[in-house]
């Protein structure tokens, strides 16, 4: 299977935060959810896609391309949604198209008319008006009016109700008819990526965990929960955590098939959510 | 590249009405030309600047299909179309305003735009490097520098500068012209060349 992105043994050290040897790829034609804690790394890693942002070393690469020498014709076929605001206050988003759109060679007027319309956005009017949500699908219509075929979003979802963000859902969900568009978006807003993921990339402490395909998570990831006199020294080297009550012990493992047959009956078994992965995995390390 | 100058244009529409407004009102109360046409192209290309700065209009721009060469490199090219179109204006409201009586008009036409040629030089890559809010600091520091120069170093010093400039006007020599606009020309380049180089190590 093809990738769209593909970053190898990616350094980038800052002030108090580093990524090392980092790789991931993407998967061309899925939507990729993109998850992790507050500075885990996800929005560097989106800046480095960006080329916002570039590595001390370590290569970066987009449609088979690299940003040395292919820049434009990278861009050209990337559409962004950032979860700040990117652009100009006093504008409309009527002068915002008319800066945007020289800059891409195949803008297509009547695509964005249409997403306009459809997401209901007022063209004469500032984008300081602008709530966060009409931002994020202005952003959206462009990435849109230029048949973006990867769209590359930073929690698209953080600050909006609950409204907007199953708004959201739906479009990318109808985008992704598109067998060709790759979409990759970051959030941590776990929920979101049940309705709509086909891959989910985990990433810890500028490290990454994972990339799987969802189902997979669940066949592999499970909470166990049992009596506190299960767990020795042996059994907890089964676990990524555990967290311990009065009343026993919950804890996750990346290996389901064998706590079954290690633990058999005396344990429950659940299937964990991303937010349980998530948690465990943070506090396994 | 141009679209990248127009968008400098489009960002300042509405404050471009002013400009001509203030340019008008300063000629009919007889404000020299050459300080008017250096105040407000330097005015005019760093609004833009610090516009693009002020938003996350930087992340914009680099996110789309632009080379960080030519983000810096339109504002090195704008800079040289605005000041062009802000002396046309300010000889064609000169000219209404007061009639022609300037013999020397190519001469001050090259003062003005050398002049801004060296500010921008030293301006751009300083707020590339810097962030333009900290050359409001160091624009501070100047004037204070300033003060002191004229009242204690130097206080002849508007003397000094307007013989300076009537001497410049007054020149003869083709070659004096030719070694001035040598050095500035490289100077810019030289500036342009610099602002390149640290945009391209910026994170964004």
């Amino acid at each position: 299977m093809e990738n769209v992105i593909e970053l190898q043994h990616i350094h980038k050290s800052f002030k108090g935060f580093e990524i090392k040897d980092f790789s991931i790829n993407v998967k061309k034609g899925f939507v990729t959810g993109f998850i992790g804690g507050n500075g885990a790394g996800k929005s560097t890693t989106i800046k480095l896609i960006m080329n916002l942002l570039k590595q001390d070393s370590g290569t970066v690469s987009v449609f088979g391309m690299d940003y040395k020498k292919h820049e434009k014709d990278i861009k050209e076929r990337i559409g962004f949604v950032y979860d700040e605001n990117i652009f100009y206050e006093n504008l409309t988003l009527k002068d915002m198209k008319r800066i945007i759109k020289p800059a891409y060679k195949n803008w297509d007027d009547t695509a964005f008319q249409r997403y306009v319309n459809e997401f209901e956005l007022p063209l004469n009017k500032s984008m300081k008006t602008f709530s966060k949500g009409m931002k994020m699908k202005a952003s959206l219509a462009i990435a849109l009016a230029h048949h973006a075929e990867l769209i590359i979003m930073d929690e698209p979802t953080a600050g909006l109700d609950p409204i907007f963000r199953r708004e959201l859902l739906n479009i990318l969900h109808e985008l992704m008819q598109n067998e060709d568009r790759t979409i990759f978006f970051s959030t941590h807003i776990t929920t979101d990526l049940d309705r709509i993921a086909d891959y989910i990339t985990f990433v810890h402490n500028g490290e990454h965990i994972f990339t799987k395909e969802f189902y997979k998570i669940e066949e592999e990831y499970a909470i166990v929960k049992g009596t506190l006199d299960l767990l020795d020294r042996e059994t907890e080297q089964e676990f990524i955590s555990i967290r311990k009550t009065n009343t026993g012990f919950e804890a996750l493992t990346a290996d389901k098939n064998r706590v079954i047959n290690i633990f058999g009956d005396t344990v429950i078994v659940e299937k964990p959510t991303l937010e349980d992965i998530m948690y465990y995995t943070k506090k396994g390390r | 590249m141009v679209n990248l100058i127009l968008k400098d244009i489009i960002i300042q529409k509405n404050t471009i009405i002013f400009y001509i407004a203030t340019i008008i009102l300063y000629l009919l109360v007889d404000v020299s030309p050459i300080f008017l046409g250096v105040l407000y192209s330097v005015v005019f290309i760093m609004t833009a600047f610090s516009t693009d700065e002020k938003g996350n209009a930087n992340i914009l721009l680099n996110s789309l299909p632009y080379t960080r060469k030519e983000v810096v490199s339109s504002k090195y090219m704008g800079a040289l179309l605005f000041t062009s179109v802000i002396i046309f204006i300010i000889y064609l409201g000169d000219f209404f305003l007061n009639g022609m009586g300037e013999v020397f008009l190519w001469r001050e036409i090259l003062l003005i735009m050398g002049l801004v040629m060296v500010t921008i030089s030293f301006i751009l890559p300083i707020s590339y490097k810097f962030k333009s809010k900290h050359l409001l600091m160091i624009l501070v520091a100047l004037v204070g520098l300033y003060l002191v120069t004229i009242t204690i170093l130097i206080p002849n010093l508007h003397d000094i500068l307007r013989e300076f400039v009537q001497n410049f006007l007054a020149l003869q020599e083709t070659q004096m012209y030719f070694v001035a606009i040598l050095t500035t020309v490289i100077l810019y380049i030289g500036s342009w060349l610099l602002s390149i180089r640290i945009y391209e190590r910026k994170a964004f």
